[in-house]
C-alpha cells in the first residue's frame, strides 16, 4: 500500500516521488554511501511507491564513492525498480557508475546519462 | 621539476604525484593479497579521485572473490575427506554387515603379530562357519540369508571386546581376531560364546528358524608367526569342527593336524 509521502530525506540523501510516476534521487555530494544508506534508500523507495516498481533517476553527478556491500544490496533488492537511469557528471561518478553497471551486472534496464532531460525520455519507456 | 607546474585538472603537480603515489602504494597492498588497504577518495571528484575509487572497488572485489574462492576450496575439501572416508570405509568393509573385510583383517593381523614380541601378549583367531546358511538360503531366498548373515555380524560383535575385530572373508564364513589372549582355553571360551549367541533362534517373514555354527581356533606363536598361517591354522580346525558335528569349536593343535582334535573338540 502506498503512503501519502511524496519525498523523504536524510543527511546522505533525498528521494521523491514525481508526478509522472519516477523516483528520483539525489546523493549528498562527496559522501561515501554504505550498506546502511543502500538499505535507507530501498526502505524509503518502497514506502514511496507502495512496494511498486517504479523507473528510478538518479543523480550521481557528485556522489562519493559507494561501497561493495551497498552495491550488492541494490543488486538484491532490484525489484523495488522496474528502471534505472544514471546521470553522471564528474569521472568519479562515471567510473562508480560504470562500475556498477559491468561489474554488478544488474538485471533491470540500466543506463548512463549526462544529460537529465535524455535520462527522463528514457526512463519513460519503463513506466509500468 | 617547477614546483609551480599544474596537471591539466588544475593539481599541483606535487600534490599530485603525492596522490597519484598513494595510489601505488594500495595497489601494491592489494597486489600482496591485503586487502584492507584503501585509496583517499577526495572530494573533487577528478580523474585522480575516480582512480582511487575505481582501485578501491577492485580491491572489494578482489577480497570478495578470493574469499569466495577460499570458501569453495573449503567446501571441496571437506567433500572430498566425506568422499575419501567412505571409499576407505568400503575398501575395509564388507557392505553387507558392516564388518572389516579380508584386506582390513588381514592388516590388521599382521600388525598385532609384528607387535607381538614387544607387548608379550598373544593373538587367536577364530574361523566361523555356519552350518545351516545354503539351507536357510534355498528355503527362504537371498533376503533371508543377507538378513541372517546381518544378525550373524550383529551377535559376533556383540560377544567382542574392544580391541577384538571380526571380519566377513566369504560367504558365510567369517573370521574374528581376538586382541591380547592369555591362553587358548580363553580363546575357547569366547567361540562358544559366540557359537552360544549365534544358536539362538532368528525370524524372518514370520518364519523362525536356528542355525548353528562350526568355529575353528588358532593361537598365534608355537610356529604361527603369519597372518596366513594363523588364519590357515583356525580355518583347518574349523573343517575339524566340522567334521566332529554341528556347533563344535575346535582348537588348533600343532601336536596333531590332520585327524579331527579329540582332545580340543567340545560341542559348546
Amino acid at each position: 500500500m502506498s503512503s501519502d509521502r511524496r519525498e523523504i530525506t536524510s543527511e546522505k540523501f533525498r528521494i521523491w516521488l514525481r508526478p509522472d510516476g519516477m523516483v528520483e534521487i539525489a546523493w549528498a555530494p562527496h559522501v561515501p554511501s554504505v550498506l546502511e544508506d543502500a538499505l535507507a534508500v530501498i526502505d524509503a523507495m518502497s514506502e514511496l511507491t507502495g512496494g511498486r516498481a517504479a523507473p528510478l533517476l538518479v543523480h550521481t553527478e557528485d556522489a562519493g564513492p559507494q561501497s561493495r556491500e551497498a552495491r550488492m544490496e541494490f543488486i538484491r533488492r532490484q525489484e523495488v525498480v522496474s528502471a534505472v537511469a544514471l546521470i553522471v557528471g564528474n569521472p568519479l561518478s562515471r567510473m562508480m557508475a560504470t562500475f556498477f553497471i559491468n561489474v554488478s551486472k544488474p538485471d533491470v534496464p540500466i543506463r548512463l546519462f549526462e544529460d537529465q532531460a535524455d535520462a527522463v525520455a528514457w526512463l519513460k519507456e519503463h513506466i509500468t | 621539476m617547477n614546483a609551480s607546474a599544474q596537471s591539466p585538472g588544475g593539481d599541483d603537480i606535487p600534490d599530485l604525484n603525492q596522490r597519484l603515489e598513494e595510489i601505488v602504494y594500495v595497489i601494491q597492498d592489494l597486489a600482496a593479497l591485503r586487502f584492507g588497504a584503501r585509496a583517499t577518495v577526495g572530494t573533487r571528484g577528478d580523474f585522480v579521485d575516480a582512480v582511487a575509487a575505481g582501485v578501491n572497488s577492485l580491491g572489494e572485489e578482489l577480497e570478495a572473490s578470493y574469499e569466495e574462492l577460499e570458501r569453495r576450496v573449503a567446501e571441496r575439501t571437506a567433500e572430498l575427506a566425506i568422499a575419501t572416508r567412505e571409499l576407505r570405509r568400503q575398501a575395509r568393509n564388507d557392505n553387507l554387515t558392516g564388518l572389516a573385510n579380508r584386506v582390513a583383517l588381514w592388516d590388521q593381523l599382521t600388525q598385532r603379530l609384528a607387535a607381538a614380541d614387544r607387548r608379550h601378549a598373544r593373538t587367536a583367531i577364530l574361523f566361523l562357519d555356519l552350518d545351516d546358511f545354503k539351507m536357510v538360503n534355498d528355503t527362504f531366498g537371498h533376503a533371508a540369508g543377507d538378513q541372517l548373515l546381518v544378525e550373524a555380524a550383529r551377535r559376533i560383535s556383540a560377544e567382542l571386546r574392544a580391541g577384538d575385530t571380526a571380519a566377513r572373508v566369504g560367504g558365510d564364513e567369517f573370521v574374528v581376531l581376538l586382541d591380547d589372549v592369555a591362553t587358548g582355553e580363553a580363546a575357547l571360551a569366547v567361540a562358544r560364546r559366540v557359537a552360544d549367541s549365534l544358536r539362538a533362534p532368528y525370524e524372518f517373514e514370520g518364519h523362525e528358524y536356528t542355525t548353528t555354527s562350526s568355529i575353528g581356533v588358532a593361537l598365534a606363536g608355537d610356529g604361527l608367526t603369519t597372518a596366513d598361517a594363523i588364519v590357515a591354522a583356525a580355518d583347518a580346525a574349523m573343517y575339524d569342527a566340522k567334521r566332529s558335528g554341528r556347533g563344535m569349536c575346535v582348537l588348533h593343535s600343532k601336536f596333531h593336524y590332520g585327524p579331527p582334535s579329540l582332545i580340543d573338540a567340545r560341542r559348546s
